[in-house]
């Protein structure tokens, strides 16, 4: 019974820590997602310039700490552009993210095959037509289940905002910890919540993959 | 789709800081450090400091929005004029006036050597740690005073000493037998003391280089000052004596 009015408790504490985790996920995966596609087109079917802009992008940013990025934003960027510390936050997540989905797209549109875009040249279509009503489409696809996999990083990744001042699950999760003086609960129930977040999220995402999968 | 994107926007407008309005004081604060700051079950700041600190800005006619930052972000926030005052159990340290400004001591402190009940340890000064396991809380001044006192003297052997990121994670492992003595802040030793069956075997102010102050944007001397005043006036007319007692401080 003891358990139970602790655990109750512990929900008063996480709950409003979801929905910001929850929104700063879902801005950062958007964010990364409109990065990735384009900054993987560039890389394939850009020019010299365009490909080592994106190619220069993915490697810097995958090497820089996520929480640095977002340390970057909140104090530097944000002198010049008026952002508050959820939107440096997200904004950061998704630039970040935005560098692992470009690889992630990049191998997607290069697994298709290069006939594709031939075809689709043969029949009239410009190269930017060709490339967003055939390969992208295609690529999508194929991109997926690794995207799944970004979902669940970016999901946890979120947790660093809280060190510019967004109290998200994780940081939700600290201050019940502290003042309940209960950490394995706390995190337990965190634990519990990141689970059940990252299911729901590959559970949509295969229903995704079923919906548009090629069945020969 | 519509009702998702205006929810994610105006919980961006919610958590919007400004510096700048005149009228609003924006306070930044480490919240995970019961009892001088930490959050109720609805997420509202409560503690020592957040009650202080609302009874300065009342002094000086001001609102008070306080935004919880990690402890490490708070002086950087400041430089940058994210958050105007930081009150966060924070000690004037020599290296940290270098960077920000301090106001006037509202709080005196004293260490406490934690240990496990029925572990006979028998600890006559701080000193005397240095036989044992030591634990205490990263960045803080009880480390910095072992390092110099125990570990550089070769005291304390350096794989003897043991650094926590929070107070209450070395709580469980003095608990739990990896640690045989932890070395910390009087004021959160007694809430863990009592939540962890534990035992204060010392109370000292050795490590103690001063007391808790409020910290400002360097060079904001107008705030200071009034902090300062509001600070005199809160000792003066009692209310700093109701807050020590509201919170069982020693």
């Amino acid at each position: 019974m003891e358990f139970l009015t602790s655990a109750a408790d512990m929900m008063k504490f996480l709950i409003p820590g979801l929905g910001v985790t929850i929104s700063v996920t879902a801005i950062a995966l958007a964010i990364g997602c409109v990065f990735g596609a384009a900054m993987a087109v560039l890389r394939v079917y850009g020019g010299p310039v365009a490909r080592t802009i994106a190619l220069v992008y993915s490697i810097l940013i995958r090497a820089v700490p996520v929480i640095v990025i977002i340390f970057i934003l909140f104090f530097v960027i944000s002198e010049v552009i008026d952002l508050t510390p959820f939107m440096s936050g997200a904004f950061a997540l998704g630039f970040a993210s935005g560098a692992y989905q470009t690889e992630i797209f990049r191998g997607a549109i290069l697994s298709i095959p290069s006939g594709q875009m031939r075809a689709a040249r043969g029949i009239g279509m410009s190269r930017f037509q060709a490339i967003r009503c055939i390969i992208l489409p295609q690529a999508f696809r194929v991109a997926i289940p690794s995207l799944i996999n970004e979902i669940s990083l970016v999901l946890k990744d979120s947790s660093l905002v809280f060190v510019i001042g967004v109290p998200e699950l994780l940081r939700r999760a600290q201050y019940a910890s502290a003042s309940t003086m209960e950490p394995l609960l706390a995190f337990g129930c965190a634990a519990l919540f990141y689970m059940a977040m990252t299911l729901t999220l590959s559970k949509a995402l295969e229903a995704v993959e079923k919906k548009f999968a090629v069945n020969f | 789709m519509k009702k998702i994107l205006s929810l994610v926007l105006a919980l961006g407008l919610c958590l919007a800081v400004s510096a700048s309005a005149a009228d609003k004081i924006v306070v930044g604060t480490s919240a995970d450090y019961p009892p001088y700051e930490f959050t109720d079950a609805s997420g509202n700041f409560v503690g020592f400091d957040m009650d202080l600190v609302r009874a300065i800005g009342e002094k000086m006619g001001k609102e008070i929005k306080i935004v919880d930052m990690g402890f490490d972000t708070l002086i950087a926030a400041l430089q940058k004029e994210k958050i105007d005052v930081v009150i966060a159990a924070m000690q004037a340290t020599e290296e940290r006036a270098k960077k920000v400004d301090f106001s006037t001591v509202y709080r005196t402190i004293a260490d406490a050597l934690l240990i496990k009940p029925g572990s006979g340890l028998k600890l006559k000064s701080v000193y005397d740690s240095a036989a044992y396991k030591v634990g205490s809380q990263t960045g803080t001044i009880q480390e910095k005073w072992i390092q110099d006192n125990l570990i550089k003297t070769g005291k304390l052997p350096k794989e003897n000493y043991f650094s926590y990121e929070r107070v209450d994670n070395a709580a469980m492992d003095l608990k739990a037998g990896r640690i045989d003595v932890l070395h910390i802040q009087s004021d959160p030793a007694t809430e863990l003391m009592k939540k962890n069956k534990l035992e204060i075997a010392l109370i000292s102010k050795e490590a103690i280089a001063g007391g808790q102050s409020l910290a400002v944007t360097k060079g904001n001397k107008e705030l200071l000052n009034a902090i300062n005043k509001a600070i005199e006036e809160i000792k003066a007319d009692g209310t700093m004596d109701k807050l020590t007692k509201k919170y069982n401080l020693l």
